[in-house]
């Protein structure tokens, strides 16, 4: 097993907040009601904002005018990063000290509702705005709504027209038979036979988002209704999987082609004529390469085989349990779910934002990858939708790896990482 | 063998040797000259297929716009005097703790350096949380009772940067190994003389450890600079952040300002630059005579 500095201190943090949410004289009523005036200083922590930009938007516009709906509201703001969030949330819970507001990511909230350190949200907060039941739904466990939802990132297929009508294709493919059929075609190999271009860059995105993209769109499922049981170890699952290691075999795909996070994509480079991407590339191209876009060479759809599939991320604002300051601390959370806090904080990320209210806004329709997110938003799924997600999530990438680089089957990986998810759930 | 053989073998064994130095040297050095011309390239030049090494319009304006996009004074302020904080702590009771050990006789010194090798192989990652723990948890401290509870204790506070990590282990381990290997003739000398216990491990068996000092200074300096983490968890004011916490601000979930944060990085990496320029020689020394124990 390897171990991470994130599965190591997840293990460790998860065992110690139920110490620190059950004995911890600090952690107040853990149901506290927010009922009450609306008053007192809170603690804000965000992995949202955390960029140049992001901090003067949300201190130099959000919380002004949320001090003055609220004016006896002082809002403490704690900025993280998403890599180091778990680790965040983790010691304050295990401190006693959990932040008033905190905002999560999608799949975040059954585990931390499961362990009751987030309170329930009045239900009429589902009806205040147009919200698509499949955002709404990483937002509710156990019947019960824990989060707004702000901003979504979704996982959709990139193409460049130029090369698909360089090579005489005419539509994007409809299921993966189309898929792997034109990532053959689309590959170009130099004279010596080394790939200069794969079909197909499905590695590009993290490998744990693509994997459940696939087997969303087989139709496939991560776990049951309630959480308890491992469901993507069927041949759905496996197909997933296969579809990567096939792509390879094929040579119309590479392990080595694919770019990180803000470095310019294999799509741009021209290295790729199809590309796993997250909408907010439409914001990156046009900043490294615009002409891509004014010359209208890049294109999106969603991914399909059995069903058309998206997967949905994203970042959504929840209330403590164990707030001193209940009443206050879900008026910063009505505020910040409302289109209003949404819209710009979209903007300044590139993000598909929460509420479908804002379709006919000018971000939304200059934005191309977010307007087709956001039209498609009933094909979006959610990774998690168990109480022992934040443990096995750490464990998929490593897992599927095994397999991408050749060391295992796709079956062998995903029994094993089934293996890992059951003895996870176990453990609840 | 003839001489001049030898002589011309000799050469040889010298040309290939800076060859392969010179090789070496080129290949250390290219994530250093690639982050300070990514540093003065524009957006555009950064996505250009193929990349190009040198930029077609210099942006130094780079550094004063990522200058202006935090409060970086205040960051390098904070990083200065928590690196600055565990050096002197570190060198001053690890090398008393090492000096201890090597050259004292007291019941249970073995036990002791066991435990300090055994520290040594904890996890770093391991002990976050329970430090974490203790930090928060910190009796009359911030708002705390004699018990720990009711307040936030050393978090958000310059006692939680610089207290849990001013000592550690390796230091200690290292002093000790120094300190062993000096001859006893000189210590029962001092000690005949009439010297105290502290003028001895002051005045005459430190300054014969210099190398030791020098490199777990350097060592201390740039893990407490570069650290994230910690600093990231136990503090939540901005005024107390670090660089590398501050650098963070241009490396975001869906973007990554590459310019901005390669001109970051660079500022950030001149005091170690600096640093191991005026101590490399001690620095090099330190480790080849550790290294031979």
């Amino acid at each position: 097993m390897e171990y991470t500095r994130r599965s190591v201190l997840t293990a460790l943090g998860l065992g110690a907040v139920a110490a620190a949410t059950g004995c911890s004289a600090s952690s107040g009523n853990s149901q506290a009601t927010a009922d009450g005036p609306v008053e007192g200083e809170i603690s804000l922590l965000t992995p949202l904002f955390e960029g140049s930009t992001g901090k003067d938007l949300l201190e130099g516009k959000l919380l002004p005018a949320f001090k003055q709906k609220n004016p006896n509201v002082t809002v403490k703001v704690d900025y993280t990063t998403y890599a180091a969030l778990n680790e965040k949330i983790t010691t304050s819970l295990a401190g006693g000290l959990m932040p008033d507001v905190v905002m999560l990511g999608v799949g975040w909230i059954p585990p931390f509702a499961h362990k009751k350190v987030l309170a329930p949200l009045p239900d009429d907060l589902a009806k205040r705005y147009e919200y698509e039941d499949r955002v709404l739904e990483p937002s509710r466990y156990d019947g019960k709504l824990y989060a707004l939802p702000m901003v979504l990132d979704t996982r959709i297929v990139t193409y460049r027209k130029d090369l698909f009508a360089e090579a005489g294709i005419k539509a994007p493919p409809k299921d993966w038979a189309e898929l792997r059929e034109m990532s053959k075609e689309l590959a170009r190999s130099d004279s010596s036979g080394k790939l200069s271009r794969v079909g197909f860059d499905p590695f590009s995105i993290d490998l744990r988002q693509c994997w459940e993209t696939f087997l969303f769109a087989n139709d496939g499922n991560l776990f049951d209704d309630s959480g308890q049981q491992v469901k993507f170890n069927d041949d759905r699952g496996v197909e997933a999987l296969q579809l990567f290691l096939d792509v390879i075999k094929d040579k119309s795909a590479d392990y080595s082609f694919k770019s990180s996070a803000g470095q310019p994509t294999t799509l741009q480079q021209g290295r790729s004529a199809m590309m796993m991407s997250n909408n907010s590339l439409w914001v990156q191209l046009k900043k490294q390469s615009p002409e891509l876009l004014k010359e209208d060479k890049v294109g999106a759809f969603i991914l399909a085989n059995k069903v058309p599939a998206m997967l949905q991320g994203g970042t959504m604002v929840a209330r403590s349990a164990s707030s001193k300051h209940a009443a206050a601390a879900q008026a910063l959370v009505e505020f910040m779910g409302t289109p209003e806090s949404i819209l710009p904080t979209a903007e300044q990320r590139g993000s598909v934002p929460g509420v479908q209210d804002l379709r006919t806004s000018d971000y939304v329709k200059n934005n191309g990858f977010v307007k087709l997110a956001l039209d498609n938003m009933s094909k979006a799924r959610s990774e998690g939708g168990t109480a022992a997600w934040m443990e096995i999530r750490e464990k998929i990438k490593t897992t599927l790896e095994t397999a991408v680089v050749g060391k295992r089957t796709a079956k062998e990986a995903i029994d094993e990482l089934a293996n890992l998810s059951k003895e996870a759930i176990s453990r609840l | 063998m003839p001489p001049v053989e030898t002589s011309a073998r000799f050469r040889t064994g010298r040309i290939v040797l800076y060859l392969t130095l010179t090789a070496i040297s080129l290949v250390m050095i290219v994530p250093f000259v690639w982050m300070l011309l990514t540093s003065v390239k524009t957006p555009g030049d950064i996505a250009a297929v193929p990349p190009r090494l040198f930029p077609t319009e210099w942006a130094f304006g780079n550094y004063a716009d990522a200058l202006r996009a935090a409060p970086f004074a205040t960051y390098a302020r904070n990083s200065f005097v928590i690196a600055a904080s565990h050096t002197v702590l570190n060198v001053l009771i690890a090398s008393m703790a090492g000096y201890a050990l090597a050259r004292l006789r007291f019941r249970g010194s073995s036990l002791i350096f066991l435990a300090f090798v055994g520290a040594l192989m904890i996890p770093t990652y391991t002990k976050i949380l329970p430090e974490f723990l203790i930090v928060r948890f910190m009796p009359l401290f911030g708002g705390n009772d004699i018990t720990g509870q009711g307040g936030t204790g050393w978090l958000d506070t310059w006692w939680a940067l610089i207290i849990p990590g001013a000592v550690s282990p390796f230091s200690v381990f290292l002093f000790r190994q120094f300190y062993l290997d000096l001859p006893v003739e000189l210590e029962e000398a001092a000690r005949l003389d009439g010297l105290s216990e502290l003028g001895i491990y002051a005045r005459i068996m430190t300054p014969l450890v210099k190398p030791a000092f020098i490199t777990v200074a350097l060592l201390t300096f740039e893990g407490s600079w570069n650290n994230f983490l910690w600093p990231l968890l136990v503090t939540k004011s901005d005024s107390l952040r670090v660089i590398q916490v501050g650098l963070s601000v241009f490396r975001t979930e869906n973007d990554t300002q590459w310019a901005f944060l390669m001109a970051g990085t660079t500022l950030a990496t001149v005091p170690m630059v600096v640093l191991f320029l005026i101590g490399q020689r001690y620095f090099v020394q330190g480790f080849a005579t550790a290294g031979i124990k």
